[in-house]
């Protein structure tokens, strides 16, 4: 079967040194790895640790050129017949055994393997072969597993004897030649790895979306191998092993020792000659470039970017740049602290043992959650940490494109402390929580820095409920009915979080598949099941011990699952199947099998489709995006019911213990037949729950505005008591699409990746069974909802605003004011708080939609400041927990001035503020105003300033802030002489002035002291003596 | 200053009748006395007056004939403002002065070692509110004592014996009552509220002469 062609090695080692173009390519600041151009495409690559070297096949040079370790240098190459296609090293580093791809022609010499004596000169030697071989790959025992086409062959270097292990149908392969920028990868897809221990040998090739894999295991000669269509293509080609052989990669995907897909990259392009992955054992990480869909194979549209990923579940911890793409194999130095990979310009090699002395940024944190009040506008400030986790000083900039958002500083070396302020101002208009994003930039960090998101909240008094921040995606949330605790489900990180339901800490983390989209709690309330969309795995967590059981196959990606009183049931996107369905759960066989039939309808459903199961488990209902739903009755144990009513789905759905079901907005009946629908909310529905008869319903319009919690009545679909929620609940993204699966004829199975399938439903609502709380998944995380919500105050009444001088006077800018009324306030409250704050009690005031500063709060009064750019017509509105009042209209006048009637002397009140300056008491009938004194009169509504008084803040030392209209003020008829007239310093909406009196004053018991100023007059009576 | 000149007159009126006579200058001290005067109003009434405090006064006199004799007094008195009412006590620093002309009859002559004898007279007050002002008073919903002060007219009549110790020292015990108008400017009334009548101030006094 093989004849052996020997073909002499010319190895002149200086003439070839000079004929090949060596050149280390300049590394771009900010990435990471060292590029050796080899000047000709690498189809693979294999370490010499024993000579310090690296071969490469130069597939397209016909030449195998060898890479000095030590210096990343090529000091030479051994010519090879055309197209080495596929090398590997012996073990016992005797032997560099090389596949010649040829011209794929039966017969042809170029179809052979050329065998290279290492320890003798590289003397060469070349067995022919009956079909183009794949890859080659040595094992344990010396013996290499060669692949062609058509077969498995056990070849021995010593003897030069092949042996044949198997047949396999036909994998084909391009021709030579092909149009130009075909590269090696595309020709065979062939590639072949070995693990650490060199007991397995894994590989695969194939063209377009077929392709073949295998295992094999040298000590036993056992081989196992699969064909799958794979859609996207099963690109990069490349295999990588962890160090025992149970864990491999082939292209974008992760499958343990059965072929069964553990974990599978997403949103994938499937290039053959882009990307490469690695199994880095020894720190259960994976490296891989897997170039996104949309990037070009020739054209680098997107930035090369090496993932460092969980070797589990591919939750992402870094990303780092690389100078240039990865073109396929990659292997880990023995150390494990080299990777080598084929890279476009022909090797590139990265220290990834040592990433600590690259400069890198990180966070402290994922969100910076500003939590501010719709009624406060002062500035919010947070800081966080940038630093590099290897401890260097690397530069680093932050910026963002979001108005209202100021960074200090903007830029730095770390580690550093960066101060992000907010404008509360800027935001107020959403009263929900607006997410913005820090850029991190840096000149030399070789990884993707990370964003931070800032998540600002303008919680306006009638909304309820507490925010807790989940940074990252959330997609479901179920809460526990036995444990007093629920969880929720992060999606990008594959995480369970389980939170306390008395007070909604966290207290685990548990790992999942990859991309969970669902969860459900066995009927027995003792496991938690979650399925995912890029993993044949489901998680299954024992609820009493938090930790990960042994999980369920599926040969499918899991959408949704629910658990009935006698099934648990999955639906599917295909890969094993043939179409998107239902699948019934052996929770025993930890297996899935699809449905053959729902009941007397066929189990072919949308993608987008959901499942939910009613808390008594008599019944899952299922919902689908093109508006079908069906019902799964678990006393029949069959699909009783399936109506297609609607054209479209989606939003919130659940089941009822009393036979009710929601979808969207829509009440079903037992029969599924629309009842009703839920008359009010927001324009997009959410989430929605029943509990024993009632229904709460949560809605939104956008992520930015407060959302929509109420109780419905289920049989009209009227809301009961409508509250508006600190922020929208999670809303469903962009409508859903689905991934398009391919199936070939002869594939065991298929495997498909998805592209961000976003579910148009969502689960977002779950009342805890304590009935202390209801957990809303919201924009920034959560929000924890007390049970009694809408148990609300009254709505605030405004029935008069008069001068807080004398309970009287008009309101002028600057001055303080009193609203009278009712539920001002859910209590009183006072602040002397500098500046003084806008929101007190849970309550706040706008004049024109602006707020205004509160000093005091109470049920039936209400003390603030009216602003200084306040004058004329002005509306005032007062916010409360209890909702907000209607309009008050309000003439605010230019100058209004009204003595302060606060003061007190003994059991006297209400008495003017004036105070004798030669004593500095209040002027009473027992402290006179004698003739010849100077008086302080402290008022307000003196109106505006110069310069202009500071809404909530006091009037100002130096320069004195004085009135912009001049009072006059008499005494007994006699005017005194003014000497200071403005605002008091150090008080918040207070004037004073200061006047003489003269020594001819009238005395007397009431002499009237008036104050003029513009067109207002106010008087006060006090007693004046000689 | 208004008060001083009505003092220099009145000395000045008087001080001719004493001239070319046997001169007696004296001290002595002793206290004060008041009555008081109810302040009325629609929430009741308090009590005014000046309470009991020391007094002090010096005298020059003449004796004309055997029995009559002429005496200028002035006399400093301690007593603040006080307003009583319910149980309820407010003060405020307070003193008197008064100058006045007493004629003065003796029922024995004037060689005798002991003359008992009678005055009446006339003069003015002035009450002068020393007190710090308050801003709360108590009681002053009747009254608002007051940091100034009010001049009247006094009334004087008394009773005392001298005992000639000596040849030009002669010991003196007397008591005096003085009538004033009440004095409104320092104990003033408050709106709706009323007080009138006269003060009577009983000063008992010891005190030493030298006559000539």
């Amino acid at each position: 079967m093989f004849r052996k062609h020997w073909i002499s090695a010319i190895a002149s080692t200086a003439a070839m040194a000079a004929m090949i173009a060596i050149m280390t390519a300049p590394i771009q600041a900010g990435t990471f790895g060292t590029v050796v151009a080899i000047g000709g495409e690498a189809s693979d690559i294999a370490l010499d640790p024993a000579r310090g070297v690296l071969y490469i096949a130069n597939f397209t040079a016909n030449q195998i050129d060898v890479m000095t370790l030590s210096n990343n240098t090529i000091q030479t190459s051994i010519n090879v017949p055309n197209q080495p296609s596929s090398i590997s090293v012996s073990p016992d580093a005797h032997w560099l055994l090389v596949a010649n791809y040829g011209a794929n022609t039966t017969g042809s010499a170029t179809n052979a393997l050329t065998l290279i004596d290492l320890t003798n000169n590289n003397a060469k030697q070349t067995f022919t072969l009956s079909n183009s071989p794949l890859s080659v790959a040595f094992g344990f025992d010396n013996k290499a597993l060669v692949v062609t086409t058509q077969e498995f062959i056990i070849f021995d270097p010593t003897t030069g004897t092949t042996t044949l292990l198997k047949t396999i149908p036909q994998v084909t392969t391009l021709a030579i030649p092909q149009p130009p920028a075909t590269f090696p990868g595309s020709f065979t897809q062939a590639t072949a790895t070995v693990s650490a221990d060199g007991f397995t040998i894994a590989g695969m090739g194939g063209t377009g979306n077929a392709v073949l894999e295998y295992r094999f295991k040298p000590g036993t000669h056992g081989l196992s191998a699969v064909t799958y269509t794979a859609a996207p293509p099963p690109g990069p080609s490349v295999v990588s092993l962890s160090s025992d052989g149970s864990l491999a990669t082939f292209f974008w995907g992760v499958q343990d020792a059965n072929f069964n897909t553990i974990a599978q990259f997403s949103n994938i392009a499937g290039l053959f000659n882009v990307g490469s992955t690695l199994i880095d054992s020894s720190r259960n990480l994976i490296y891989a470039q897997i170039p996104p869909a949309g990037t070009s194979a020739t054209v680098n549209t997107n930035p090369p970017i090496l993932n460092i990923v969980d070797s589990d579940n591919l939750t992402l911890e870094d990303q780092i740049q690389l100078p240039e793409n990865l073109a396929g194999k990659s292997i880990l130095s023995a150390d494990n602290n080299t990777m080598y990979s084929i890279s476009d310009s022909g090797v590139m090699v990265l220290p990834v043992g040592n990433l600590a002395a690259y400069p890198r940024l990180s966070s402290s944190t994922e969100d910076l959650v500003f939590l501010g009040n719709f009624c406060t506008r002062t500035a919010l400030t947070q800081t966080f940490t940038i630093s590099d986790p290897g401890g260097n000083h690397t530069p680093f900039s932050v910026s963002t494109t979001t108005a209202g958002i100021t960074i200090s500083p903007s830029s730095g070396v770390t580690p550093a402390n960066v101060t992000v302020s907010v404008d509360p101002n800027a935001f107020a208009a959403s009263k929900g929580t607006v997410a913005a994003y820090l850029i991190i930039g840096s000149s030399s960090a070789i990884d993707l820095p990370p964003t931070v998101r800032v998540l600002i909240n303008s919680q306006d008094p009638a909304q309820r409920g507490t925010i807790v921040n989940v940074p990252g995606k959330v997609v479901d949330v179920l809460a526990d009915p036995q444990r007093n605790v629920y969880y929720v489900l992060r999606q990008d990180k594959n995480q369970v979080l389980v939170y306390n339901g008395s007070n909604n800490t966290l207290t685990a983390t548990l790992r999942t598949c990859t991309t969970p989209k669902g969860m459900a709690i066995t009927f027995d309330q003792q496991d938690l099941l979650v399925g995912c969309d890029n993993s044949h795995y489901m998680s299954v967590f024992d609820l009493d011990l938090l930790t990960a059981q042994q999980p369920i196959y599926v040969a499918d990606y899991v959408q949704s699952v629910a658990s009935s009183a006698n099934a648990t049931l999955v639906h599917v996107r295909p890969a094993g199947s043939n179409n998107p369905g239902i699948g019934k759960v052996d929770l025993a066989a930890r297996t899935v099998t699809q449905l053959p039939a729902l009941g007397v309808y066929q189990n072919s459903l949308p993608v987008d489709t959901v499942l939910t199961s009613s808390s008594n488990g008599g019944s899952i209902l299922v919902a689908s995006s093109n508006g079908a739903v069906m019902l799964y009755d678990a006393n029949s144990g069959t699909f009783t019911a399936s109506r297609h009513d609607f054209n479209a789905l989606s939003g919130a759905y659940a089941a009822s213990n009393f036979d009710q079901y929601v979808v969207g907005t829509n009440f079903l009946d037992p029969s599924l037949v629309p009842k009703g629908t839920i008359l009010s909310g927001a324009t997009t529905s959410s989430g929605f729950s029943f509990v024993n008869q009632a229904g709460y319903y949560t809605s939104g319009n956008t992520s930015a505005n407060p959302g929509t919690i109420e109780q419905v009545n289920l049989t009209t679909g009227n809301a009961i008591q409508p509250t508006a929620t600190v922020e929208a609940p999670m809303l469903a993204g962009t409508a859903a699409t689905t991934s398009t699966t391919t199936t070939g004829a002869t594939t065991a199975q298929n495997i498909t990746s998805s592209v961000s399938v976003t579910s148009g439903f969502t689960r977002t609502l779950a009342p805890l069974p304590s009935q202390t709380s209801l957990i809303v998944l919201s924009t920034s995380g959560f929000t924890v909802l007390p049970w009694t919500y809408a148990a609300s105050v009254a709505p605030p009444v405004i029935n008069a605003i008069v001068s807080a001088a004398d309970n009287k006077s008009a309101a002028a800018p600057g001055g303080l004011i009193s609203l009278y009324g009712a539920n001002l306030s859910p209590t009183n409250l006072a602040t002397s708080q500098i500046p003084v704050p806008t929101a007190l009690a849970n309550s706040c005031i706008t004049v024109n939609g602006q707020p205004i500063p509160l000093i005091f709060v109470s049920p039936g009064q209400v003390n603030a400041q009216m602003p200084f750019q306040a004058v004329g017509a002005e509306t005032v509105v007062v916010h409360t927990p209890g909702g907000t009042s209607d309009n008050f209209n309000l003439i605010v006048q230019p100058t209004a001035p009204a003595v302060f009637l606060s003061g007190v002397a003994g059991p006297a009140n209400n008495l003017p503020t004036v105070i004798r300056a030669s004593n500095g008491l209040l002027a009473t009938d027992s402290n006179p105003i004698h003739q010849s004194d100077v008086l302080v009169i402290y008022l307000t509504g003196l109106g505006q300033t110069n310069p202009s008084g500071v809404t909530g803040y006091p009037g100002p030392g130096s320069p004195l802030s004085r009135a912009l209209i001049a009072p006059t003020v008499s005494l007994g008829g006699m005017n005194l002489t003014v000497l200071y007239a403005g605002l008091a310093p150090g008080e918040v909406g207070v004037n004073q002035i200061n006047v003489a009196v003269p020594g001819n004053a009238p005395p007397g018991l009431n002499q009237p002291l008036t104050i003029n100023q513009g067109a207002a007059t106010i008087t006060v009576s006090m007693r004046v003596i000689p | 200053m208004k008060i001083v000149q009505m003092l220099l007159i009145s000395s000045a009126v008087l001080a001719p009748s004493a001239m070319a006579q046997r001169w007696e200058v004296g001290a002595g001290v002793g206290g004060g006395f008041y009555t008081s005067q109810d302040v009325t109003s629609s929430a009741g009434s308090a009590s005014a007056k000046l309470q009991t405090g020391l007094a002090g006064g010096v005298w020059l006199g003449n004796n004309t004939q055997g029995h009559w004799s002429g005496e200028l007094r002035y006399e400093y008195q301690m007593g603040d403002f006080a307003l009583s009412s319910g149980g309820t006590t407010a003060t405020f620093g307070a003193h008197t002065q008064q100058f006045h002309y007493d004629v003065m009859w003796h029922a024995t002559p004037s060689e005798s070692r002991i003359r008992p004898y009678v005055a009446a007279g006339a003069g003015i007050k002035l009450y002068q509110g020393t007190g710090a002002q308050v801003a709360y008073q108590p009681l002053s919903n009747f009254a608002l004592l007051t940091q100034q002060q009010d001049l009247t007219m006094l009334v004087s009549a008394g009773a005392g014996v001298k005992f000639q110790i000596s040849s030009h020292v002669q010991l003196r015990l007397d008591v005096h009552d003085y009538l004033t108008p009440f004095p409104k400017t320092v104990i003033t009334p408050n709106v709706g509220a009323k007080v009138g009548g006269w003060l009577q101030d009983f000063v008992p006094m010891v005190g030493i002469s030298y006559t000539n």
